[in-house]
């Protein structure tokens, strides 16, 4: 007990307490929905999720700092219309290049809410609210009102959603899903064990702080900025690969749908707590509670949606009770330890008089 | 014990500020809305005078006319628009960068042209992320800057009513097309692509084309539940499906993709999970077709599950061509916007007075009649029509 105790810290195993919240639903809906137990509910939810993922990812990386970043939407939609377009007029255009200009397409953008953010000191929410509209509007202008349509764009792109990168027994991996998986990963390693990646961590708890131990703040969260602003390129690739037909409404929303990922996932709107997997894990709750209620027969759509955010309401709910009752055991447990420790201390000292 | 008491209450409390987080994004777009209302109340203060006498002429007029309108109407007069008069219009679509909608104004435009108005034709609209909102500011702005006549086509409910009532009492003519107030308020007249009642009629008929004598069952994929236009045209077709002639028809279901790409392609899935027997989906809204076929065309299903209902040539080629959307429908945006200024020129200049059972002529699109809207319990209507069907041997023309 006492090692388990020590070796994991409450937030740690919050990605487990979603698990079994995840599990929990997945049983409830296996009760009500037929053949839901199967390898193409995998393949549905692990498609749908694969846009927001990713996006998501990008957004725990700046809310850590303490920050938020609402103009995701609009970048998901300004590359996939972009890269679109180009893909349109140079159909021979290599796929690996596409990809490298929409992350970078992101990047761009991105940067420019960092650097108000970083060095111009405008708070984020009020820059990114900002870009959301300035991107979505500078969309509308370059777009002329023409949409990127499929039978323009070249086969190896509108064939990709199908394309399984491997499979385990009867479970197929979507390749578009197997980006964002890779996603998750690649951030969560960054997060735990790079400098740069704890660092987000420390800015997000106590900026004062970091600023006054001499951590390259405005750098750091310039970074930040620029990273989801990549990540939703890349998310805007992976959105335009999957539907093909894109118009300037084209990732409408993706900002709140992230922002409700990476909350539901145990990332603190306030900065300094949360993990990329646990954003990831989010997103798929949220993702299976809305595949499945469209699916289940006994809801109407009239209340899907409020049930939907109840859903959401009452796993987070649960999730911050069992987190608190966990971490008031924790606490107490430390503090019997403490006393003990000093009980011990005194008895010494006592002997030694 | 103490701090563990502080502890618990400092969770609780950054439980509540993320509940908090999470809930201010979903007050936030009410605000604007709200300043735009108060806006709009205080704008026609401004221009009291012409408002006044122009409501009263308003109020007057249908009044007086009402009577001989109709015998009007009943001898074949018809209202003929006077060109070279000057009005000042502004044509606003539900948001900009949608091609339609640009089409629609390139219709307006040509109408313009036609009957040489010296003043301006803006074509004016929010962007998509601001469309609600957006819409009712520029509805109010417009009032204020010395448009005379608004062309709307409404993106919300009645969310613009307020809004378009200030801009008639201040004098204006307010016109909708492609989608209207629900409440008829602060509208002279809608502007419909089709007959409401006839849609029903051609998804009926293109679902009977496409899935033979035999029939076959089928689903709705439509917008979003609260769009007026979308549950008009899905009564008429439930309405269509008791003729004896489409017994063989059975609706499924009818689901909602809230006119977004993922919803749409979502729900698609979910439809051929639902109902492994379903054989054709019916999407009238041109981002929900688009999607549903993509997603049969992502899960090999082409063959078995059939994509029709109302969409763009240039987006659904591919589909027509490889068998996916077989048969669509639409109407001329263009043929739309051009009559759309016709009438609303009419009633700037005051030649129409919008009332029931006058008849206009608008140019090359030839007569309409105001009649009152059945969709709707209050509010008048043209219906501008015809459907046009696109498969595979006409829709290549169409998309270029």
């Amino acid at each position: 007990m006492t090692w388990l105790r020590r070796r994991f810290q409450p937030e740690q195993i919050r990605e487990l307490v979603l698990l079994a919240l995840i599990l929990g639903i997945l049983l409830f809906f296996g009760t009500q929905i037929e053949n839901y137990f199967s390898p193409r509910t995998f393949t549905r939810i692990s498609t749908s999720v694969a846009v927001v993922a990713i996006v998501a990812v990008g957004q725990t990386l700046v809310i850590l700092t303490r920050n938020i970043d609402l103009s995701v939407g609009s970048i998901v939609g300004f590359t996939a219309y972009v890269v679109g377009t180009l893909l349109t007029l140079q159909n021979d255009l290599p796929p690996a290049l596409a990809v490298l200009l929409a992350v970078g397409l992101g990047a761009a953008l991105g940067a420019f809410n960092g650097l108000l953010v970083a060095y111009g000191k405008i708070p984020a929410i009020i820059v990114t609210l900002g870009t959301l509209a300035i991107y979505r509007t500078l969309l509308v202008e370059i777009s002329g009102a023409r949409s990127v349509v499929t039978n323009e764009l070249p086969r190896w792109l509108v064939n990709l959603p199908p394309v399984n990168a491997f499979s385990v027994g009867e479970f197929d991996i979507r390749l578009l899903f197997l980006i964002a998986l890779l996603v998750v990963v690649l951030f969560q390693l960054v997060v735990s064990y790079l400098g740069w990646g704890r660092r987000l961590y420390a800015i997000g708890s106590n900026p004062d702080a970091a600023r006054i131990a001499g951590f390259p703040a405005q750098r750091i969260v310039l970074t930040a900025f620029v990273l989801s602003g990549a990540l939703a390129g890349l998310a805007g690739f992976v959105f335009l690969a999957r539907f093909g037909n894109i118009t300037v409404v084209a990732g409408l929303g993706i900002e709140l749908e992230s922002v409700a990922a990476a909350v539901v996932g145990g990332v603190n709107i306030n900065g300094g707590l949360g993990s990329p997997l646990g954003a990831f894990l989010g997103a798929v709750l949220i993702d299976i509670i809305d595949n499945s209620l469209i699916r289940w027969l006994a809801i109407s759509e009239f209340w899907r949606n409020a049930l939907l955010g109840l859903l959401i309401l009452l796993a987070v709910a649960t999730d911050t009770i069992v987190m608190q009752r966990l971490r008031s055991l924790w606490a107490r447990q430390e503090l019997r330890l403490a006393a003990r420790r000093l009980t011990e201390e005194k008895g010494e000292s006592n002997r030694a008089a | 014990m103490h701090k563990t008491r502080m502890m618990v209450l400092g969770l609780l409390l950054v439980a509540g500020l993320v509940l908090a987080a999470c809930a201010a994004p979903a007050a936030a777009p009410a605000a604007p809305a709200e300043e735009a209302a108060a806006e709009a109340t205080e704008a026609p203060a401004e221009e009291a005078a012409p408002a006044e006498e122009a409501a009263a002429e308003a109020t007057e007029a249908p009044a007086e006319e009402a009577a001989p309108a109709e015998e009007a109407a009943a001898s074949g007069e018809v209202v003929k628009a006077t060109p070279g008069q000057s009005v000042e219009m502004v044509l606003m679509p539900k948001f900009l960068g949608i091609l339609v909608f640009d089409q629609a104004n390139q219709g307006a435009q040509e109408a313009h042209a036609e009957l040489g108005n010296p003043a301006g034709l803006q074509f004016l609209g929010p962007t998509p992320e601001n469309s609600v909102a957006g819409q009712i500011e520029i509805a109010t702005n417009a009032a204020t800057q010395g448009v005379q006549a608004i062309m709307i086509s409404n993106n919300s409910g009645d969310q613009i009513a307020p809004a378009a009532q200030a801009a008639r009492d201040a004098g204006m003519t307010v016109v909708t097309w492609d989608s209207p107030i629900p409440s008829g308020e602060g509208e002279q007249l809608f502007v419909a692509q089709v007959d409401f009642a006839e849609t029903g009629k051609v998804m009926a008929d293109m679902a009977m084309s496409i899935l033979g004598e035999e029939g076959g069952k089928f689903a709705i994929l439509s917008a979003s539940p609260d769009a007026a236009n979308q549950n008009a045209w899905i009564a008429s077709m439930q309405e269509t499906l008791k003729d004896p002639a489409y017994a063989n028809l059975e609706l499924l279901d009818i689901v909602y993709g809230n006119d977004q790409s993922e919803d749409s392609y979502n729900q698609s899935l979910a439809l051929i999970d639902k109902y492994p027997e379903m054989e054709l989906i019916m999407a009238p809204t041109s981002v929900g077709i688009v999607a549903a076929a993509k997603a049969m065309q992502d899960e090999g299903l082409c063959d078995t599950v059939k994509v029709s209902g109302l969409g763009l040539p240039a987006e659904m080629l591919d589909y027509t061509l490889n068998g996916c959307a077989p048969e669509f429908a639409l109407w001329s945006f263009v043929d739309l916007g051009y009559t759309t200024y016709y009438a609303s020129y009419l009633l700037a200049t005051g030649a129409l007075q919008g009332a029931e059972g006058e008849t206009f002529e608008a140019g090359r699109m030839g007569s309409y009649t105001i009649e009152k809207d059945p969709t709707r319990e209050n509010g008048l209507r043209i219906v501008m029509g015809p459907f046009t069907v696109y498969n595979a041997e006409n829709v290549e023309a169409a998309a270029k």
